[in-house]
């Protein structure tokens, strides 16, 4: 591994370890001050901590081993593909009682992420390399998830709130997809708004992640603006698609092929 | 003639067997009031002539046509219901009432005139917001908007609940009036036997999800109706 992305770090591991053990200082604070104040976030917050942390090694660890290994493209599938269902269970909490949902967030999130993934090979701006692959491939589904959750919950409320409406539509002889269309706009426009607030702010509040960490590692701020930027229209890319996907298919969760609400949405109203 | 047959027909909701082997028959041209008291099926009724539900077994005949061979739109148009809640849709009194036809594509003036006209509103009332009207002016919008349908069957659910007493006459008034003068049926839904009497030919007894009795309006027995 090694390469020029990594040298802008000034130390070695052993030696981050020594400076992560004096941070945990500041994890003492929090304590002291959660105790003190009795606000009772301490324990939950040291659990989360220690939960985090051992994930952040655990994956550091795998990455040491997958960077070295010869045929990491064909261990690096089954991460994806780990990513992209764990992405989809996490995504089918927000559907509320909706039957096997996970069935609709996961082929949503896997649309919207692998279209940006592969303009992003083809543009070469991820070269086929485990250390671009991965982190890239991580932010792709992590967002593609986060804006599946919000479209799919934006949705199923707008639909219990408004199914006296959505039935009138329909007695009045809509069809369930002029019943819907209102309702598909709102929670599209719905799911992007973070990452479109995100957007027009970029640099001027803060200083996105990956950007953060190239300046960190001492790539040029040029380079890393650009590569800031291309990051982002692939998260708003593959975000319109996830959502316009999840909305498509969970439209046919919510109406019957007779052009009714379904029996889950009906009862749970 | 009958247009619509009602056989054996039963629904569960839930786990609750809410219409157990309904039958009845509706002629043309019948106005017909449905009583009952409250979680006895009614509405429930209406939404599955509507389908807006299954059933889950027997069957209804609309003009001796299964519904379920009809296409569910075509369907609606035919047998329109009048929901209870009168939703006004997002918009003017205008665009509610020309929802239906524009969705046929028929962005006709003359259908929202006639409707307004037939549902007892001035022509001016078509600018106004449908959100903001009253209770009783929303029930006569809900009906001018199901009236621009041209619909054959009109399944009213308690087309007057809710609303001044005072005005519960000249709804009934209104309904009688265009329903006579298209040869509208009608099948009304309500709690009130007396106002069963006052609108109908006819008056369907529903209770537990059965059919109790039917007889004539005139000579309809409300014992034990409730």
């Amino acid at each position: 591994m090694g390469g020029s992305i990594l040298s802008g770090i000034p130390y070695s591991w052993q030696e981050g370890l020594v400076i992560l053990t004096s941070m945990f200082s500041l994890l003492v604070l929090i304590l002291v001050l959660s105790i003190i104040k009795k606000i009772g976030i301490g324990k939950e917050f040291a659990l989360a901590i220690l939960k985090g942390g051992t994930q952040l090694v655990l994956i550091a660890l795998f990455l040491t081993f997958l960077f070295n290994y010869e045929l990491w493209y064909v261990l690096i599938w089954l991460l994806l593909i780990t990513m992209v269902v764990i992405g989809g269970y996490t995504s089918a909490k927000r559907a509320h009682s909706m039957p096997k949902a996970y069935t609709i967030t996961t082929p949503a999130i896997l649309i919207g992420s692998t279209v940006v993934l592969i303009v992003l090979a083809l543009s070469r701006a991820m070269p086929l390399q485990p250390q671009f692959i991965i982190p890239l491939a991580g932010m792709a589904f992590g967002n593609s998830m986060t804006i599946c959750s919000l479209a799919l919950d934006r949705l199923i409320r707008e639909i219990q709130l408004n199914k006296p409406a959505i039935e009138t539509m329909l007695s009045l002889g809509a069809s369930s997809k002029q019943a819907f269309e209102e309702f598909e706009k709102l929670s599209v426009t719905a799911s992007l708004i973070p990452t479109i607030d995100r957007l027009k702010t970029l640099g001027i509040i803060f200083i996105p992640g990956a950007m953060a960490g190239l300046l960190i590692a001492g790539t040029e701020p040029l380079v890393a603006a650009e590569y800031q930027i291309i990051v982002y229209l692939m998260i708003v890319g593959g975000g319109i698609i996830t959502s316009l996907s999840v909305i498509y298919l969970t439209k046919k969760k919510i109406f019957t092929s007779t052009e009714q609400l379904a029996d889950w949405i009906q009862d749970e109203i | 003639m009958n247009i619509i047959e009602i056989k054996n027909v039963q629904k569960t909701l839930g786990n609750n067997l809410i219409l157990n082997g309904i039958n009845l028959t509706i002629k043309k041209g019948e106005i017909i009031a449905m009583v009952g008291p409250s979680g006895s099926g009614k509405s429930t009724l209406l939404r599955c002539l509507n389908r807006l539900i299954n059933i889950d077994q027997g069957s209804i005949l609309f003009y001796n046509q299964n519904i379920t061979e009809i296409p569910p739109i075509e369907l609606r148009r035919s047998i329109t219901l009048v929901h209870q809640d009168s939703t006004m849709l997002p918009g003017s009194v205008y665009d509610n009432i020309v929802y239906g036809p524009k969705l046929q594509g028929k962005n006709d003036d003359s259908i929202v005139r006639q409707s307004l006209k037939e549902a007892g509103l001035s022509e001016e009332f078509s600018t106004k917001t449908a959100s903001k009207l009253s209770g009783g002016e929303k029930k006569r919008v809900a009906l001018a908007r199901a009236l621009a349908l041209r619909p054959q069957v009109l399944l009213l659910d308690e087309p007057s609940a809710g609303i001044d007493p005072k005005k519960v006459q000249t709804i009934e008034k209104t309904i009688i009036d265009f329903s006579q003068k298209r040869q509208l049926t009608v099948l009304w839904v309500t709690h009130d036997i007396e106002q069963a009497k006052r609108v109908s030919t006819r008056i369907a007894n529903i209770k537990n999800g059965k059919i109790n009795y039917t007889d004539q309006a005139i000579t309809f027995q409300w014992e034990g109706a409730f």
